[in-house]
């Protein structure tokens, strides 16, 4: 638990994830998937700052390994061995990616992904406001169950993922306005504020992606 | 000539009426024009035409047409919408990075728009941790930056008080120079002293277009804050619609309150309040006064219970009517009417529906949908919506911001009605006329005496 995770750059950590997936294509073995599951575990409990995202986003893969994992063991045979493969590869092709793009700095995913990547200035800069915007969407769920509730009225789930979505939509369209009114509209040429610059830390990510990703190919 | 509109008429969709009326209009360079009107006029319309934002973002139907030359800024109304980073450095870097300015000027433009509207906090401080009038000054920074030849704000000192406001005036025209500046604001006396042009808006036409000292001896609509007339005499309420249910005596010990913005990356809790000790009583009105950012909304959730102290303690009321900054916020319904019973009918309280509507000057419009409603007419519903229950608490965050006189007439009738029948009114406000018993001052978090 040292957080190091949050000092990662946004592809690094993008990086980090497809690594998971691109490992787990290569398990051929129960000993290799559990082997492999293990240094995930492990980077994961080194690398961030708290348990409850990957534990939440353990709760988010559970569904897809238990399906997995059953419908394995009802058509291949009832295998314990083959079962315990299928599940554990599915765990690590879902589960370090979901932990990493949540840590993923959404305000500077723009910077790299036009600095780094040379992906269009335009889209970058949208991309990264608009996911910027998610953390609004929290915001405003707050704010509009805290009306709700001063008014005495019920918080359903239903209700209240309607009315934020409502909230969003119109938020999204002043935004525009606003985005439009400081120039971006008419932004042929686009500059970055900040560099996308890469640590000592960034790097060792990435050699540590690649490391994961292509180990159990070569096994 | 720098904005040109020609016989330019807008209905919004699904509207039945335009919002602006065959308008003739032109506004050379360099020109600084003061536009006003009553609530619903057109006013923020006329800015979103300029802005090049009807019939693109904002769906309606538009006929003849509307230029504008020149490198445009502009500040819209809802200053939380405008912003478009999680750190206020990045958020004003926003404009001068798509001018395409090299980094060492970004962040020169950066600096100087952070000061010249006295947000003095570093780069890296989150703006969701930000107060509504500090936002309004990010917005603005924002638009500062781009250093416009074509600057639109739309109640840019709305949420300011008066020397606040006075600075943030200067600060916009020192950035003005012999540019071009249309600016929209109800409570507009200080502009006229440094603005060229006025042009008054009602009902989507134009009905005054002239000088500074031809407006001042024009009769324009009654419902404009014209300098020298006094603020209005709060509207009488009915007793039988304000009198509390059961009353409420609020008392809050020691109480401290953070803002707390929480993401994976990690919490950012800011003290917004701190050791406040005050006891609200019934048939009261009391003001939260003091600068931008100084716990005043905070304050009041924590006293009506809707956000819960980290320290200290507060009792909470049985019931509270809460009148949040954005009224649509509160919105749950599709139509007028069933916004006003929502809240009753979920106590098991009766309404008298009718006298609400007619007492919020809504009567007749009681099937309309609430979104469709002008900014004023939304502050409104939301009043109503909100003590239909006759709660003992009324709690009331700027509720008089960016309204004409009549909405505020209303609102400060509310106030005074509602606490002459017994219910406990407290109100973050930084307008002086906004009536009141007493005030509690606060200024970082702390209240001073």
């Amino acid at each position: 638990m040292t957080g190091v995770a949050t000092q990662v750059n946004p592809l690094a950590l993008l990086a980090v994830g497809l690594a998971g997936t691109l490992g787990s294509l290569g398990v051929d073995t129960l000993p290799e998937a559990l082997a492999l599951a293990t240094c995930w575990l492990v980077v994961v409990a080194l690398a961030s700052p708290s348990w409850r995202h990957p534990a939440f986003c353990l709760a988010l893969v559970a569904l897809p390994v238990v399906s997995v994992a059953w419908s394995t063991w009802m058509l291949g045979g009832r295998d314990p061995q083959t079962t315990a493969l299928a599940a554990v590869r599915i765990f690590v092709l879902a589960w370090p990616g979901a932990v990493a793009v949540g840590y993923v700095d959404v305000a500077r995913l723009g910077d790299y992904l036009a600095q780094t990547l040379r992906v269009p200035a335009r889209f970058a800069a949208a991309l990264s406001a608009a996911l910027q915007r998610v953390g609004g969407t929290w915001r405003a769920w707050h704010d509009i169950a805290r009306a709700r509730r001063a008014r005495g009225l019920r918080r359903g789930p239903g209700a209240m993922a309607f009315a934020v979505l409502v909230h969003t939509m119109r938020e999204a369209s002043r935004t525009s306005i606003a985005m439009d009114a400081r120039g971006f509209a008419a932004a042929r040429r686009r500059t970055w504020a900040e560099p996308a610059s890469w640590t000592r830390v960034d790097v060792g990510a990435v050699l540590l992606a690649a490391v994961l990703a292509v180990t159990p190919h070569v096994m | 000539m720098t904005i040109g509109f020609r016989d330019f008429s807008w209905t919004p969709a699904h509207a039945r009426r335009p919002t602006l009326a065959r308008i003739d209009l032109r506004i050379a360079a360099g020109e600084r024009v003061l536009v006003v009107g009553p609530s619903g006029s057109g006013k923020s319309t006329l800015l979103h035409a300029v802005a090049g934002a009807l019939g693109t973002t904002i769906l309606g139907e538009a006929t003849g047409s509307v230029d504008a030359v020149g490198r445009l800024g502009m500040v819209t109304q809802n200053p939380s919408s405008s912003v478009v980073a999680d750190r206020i450095g990045r958020d004003v870097a926003f404009g001068p990075e798509n001018l395409g300015l090299p980094r060492k000027e970004i962040w020169r433009r950066v600096d100087a728009a952070l000061e010249a509207v006295d947000l003095r906090y570093g780069h890296d401080h989150l703006t969701s941790a930000l107060s509504g009038g500090e936002r309004h000054r990010l917005a603005l920074a924002g638009a500062l930056a781009l250093e416009p030849e074509l600057l639109l704000l739309d109640e840019p000192t709305s949420m300011l008080d008066a020397g606040l406001g006075d600075d943030v005036r200067r600060a916009v025209l020192d950035v003005v120079g012999d540019r071009t500046l249309v600016v929209v604001e109800h409570r507009f006396e200080r502009w006229l002293d440094v603005v060229d042009r006025v042009v008054a808006l009602d009902g989507g036409r134009i009905v005054f277009d002239g000088s500074v000292g031809e407006f001042r001896v024009a009769s324009v609509p009654e419902a404009l804050w014209m300098p020298g007339r006094p603020a209005p005499d709060p509207t009488v309420i009915p007793a039988e619609l304000v009198t509390p249910v059961e009353p409420a005596r609020i008392v809050a010990r020691g109480m401290a309150v953070d803002q707390v913005t929480r993401t994976l990356r990690g919490t950012v809790r800011t003290r917004a309040v701190a050791d406040l000790t005050v006891t609200l009583d019934p048939a009261t009105i009391t003001a939260l006064v003091g600068p931008s950012g100084a716990g005043k909304s905070s304050a009041l959730l924590a006293l009506a219970g809707l956000l819960d102290p980290v320290a200290g303690s507060v009792e909470p009321p049985p019931d509270v009517g809460w009148s949040p900054q954005d009224p649509e916020i509160g919105f749950v319904a599709t139509s007028v009417r069933r916004e006003i019973e929502a809240t009753p009918q979920a106590l098991g309280r009766e309404v008298d529906t009718e006298a609400l509507l007619e007492a919020v000057g809504l009567a007749g419009r009681g099937d309309e949908h609430p979104y469709r409603l002008s900014g004023g007419e939304q502050r409104r519903l939301a009043l109503a919506a909100a003590v239909a229950h006759r709660p003992g608490l009324l709690a009331m965050d700027e509720p008089t911001v960016g309204q004409d006189r009549d909405t505020w007439a209303l609102v400060a009738g509310w106030m005074v009605s509602a606490a002459r029948a017994g219910t406990t009114v407290v109100a973050a406000t930084h307008d002086p006329d906004v009536p009141r018993h007493r005030e509690l001052r606060l200024s970082h978090g702390r209240a001073v005496r």
